[in-house]
């Protein structure tokens, strides 16, 4: 077993109940191939540096978990099936410094998962609201409902 | 001028801040190594060591297919500094 991070990026298109849906779903990738999940930390809405598939935002995600080194090929194949994500980065800890800095990540995320829970739902909501006046936010809103 | 003199002191700040792992989901603190334009500074300008150069490109290229850094930016958008609108 050894420590992976995977960062995914959801499609902001979906609301917000079938983003929690498809985040749950991706948990269960990793639950199903034998990963033992450790911490997660939902990043919130974000705007992207780049378009990525003409999306402007996304929905991050970060799951901090320990795996088996066979399986995470198999998980990114999965991953790459699902066409919810945007977007997903795998990341190995092996090394001691690098483990280190993954237990203390581990810690973190466990922390702001205890503590701010009510924080969280007005700044996801907000952030894109702020951002919209300015940005080409409209034509991805128009181009939602057409999708859905 | 302003650019030189900014890089003028030649010593790295990652090892003054004894930095033993970078995290690339902080985008912000990247910064420091990037241009305007968000290429990876050479460690001529900013005097960082071979070892923290190393750790800071590898967590560029990280975030940067996060997509929590652009790889590129234009002459349009280095005006609107896309890296304010991020948070």
């Amino acid at each position: 077993m050894r420590n992976y991070e995977n960062l995914v990026i959801v499609k902001p298109t979906l609301t917000a109940e079938e983003i929690q849906a498809s985040v749950k779903e991706i948990e269960e990738i990793i639950t199903s191939n034998g990963g033992e999940i450790q911490a997660t930390s939902p990043m919130g809405m974000r705007k992207l540096a780049y378009p990525i598939e003409k999306n402007e935002r996304g929905y991050y995600h970060v799951i901090y978990s320990s795996i088996a080194p066979s399986a995470i090929s198999e998980i990114e194949r999965r991953f790459r099936i699902n066409e919810d994500l945007l977007r997903f980065v795998t990341i190995k800890y092996d090394t001691n410094r690098e483990k280190a800095a993954f237990n203390g990540m581990v810690e973190k995320a466990k922390k702001d998962a205890s503590a701010p829970a009510k924080v969280e739902t007005p700044a996801t909501e907000e952030a894109p609201v702020a951002e919209a006046p300015a940005t080409e936010t409209p034509a991805v809103e128009t181009a939602a409902p057409a999708a859905e | 001028m302003a650019e030189k003199r900014k890089y003028k002191k030649r010593y790295c700040k990652y090892c003054e801040a004894k930095v033993d792992f970078m995290d690339y989901k902080d985008a912000g603190a990247l910064r420091f190594s990037l241009s305007e334009r968000y290429k990876i500074m050479p460690r001529r300008l900013t005097g960082n060591c071979k070892r923290h150069q190393d750790m800071i490109s590898i967590v560029i290229k990280r975030a940067r297919a996060a997509a929590l850094v652009p790889y590129t930016v234009t002459r349009k958008q280095v005006v609107v500094a896309p890296f304010e609108n991020l948070k």
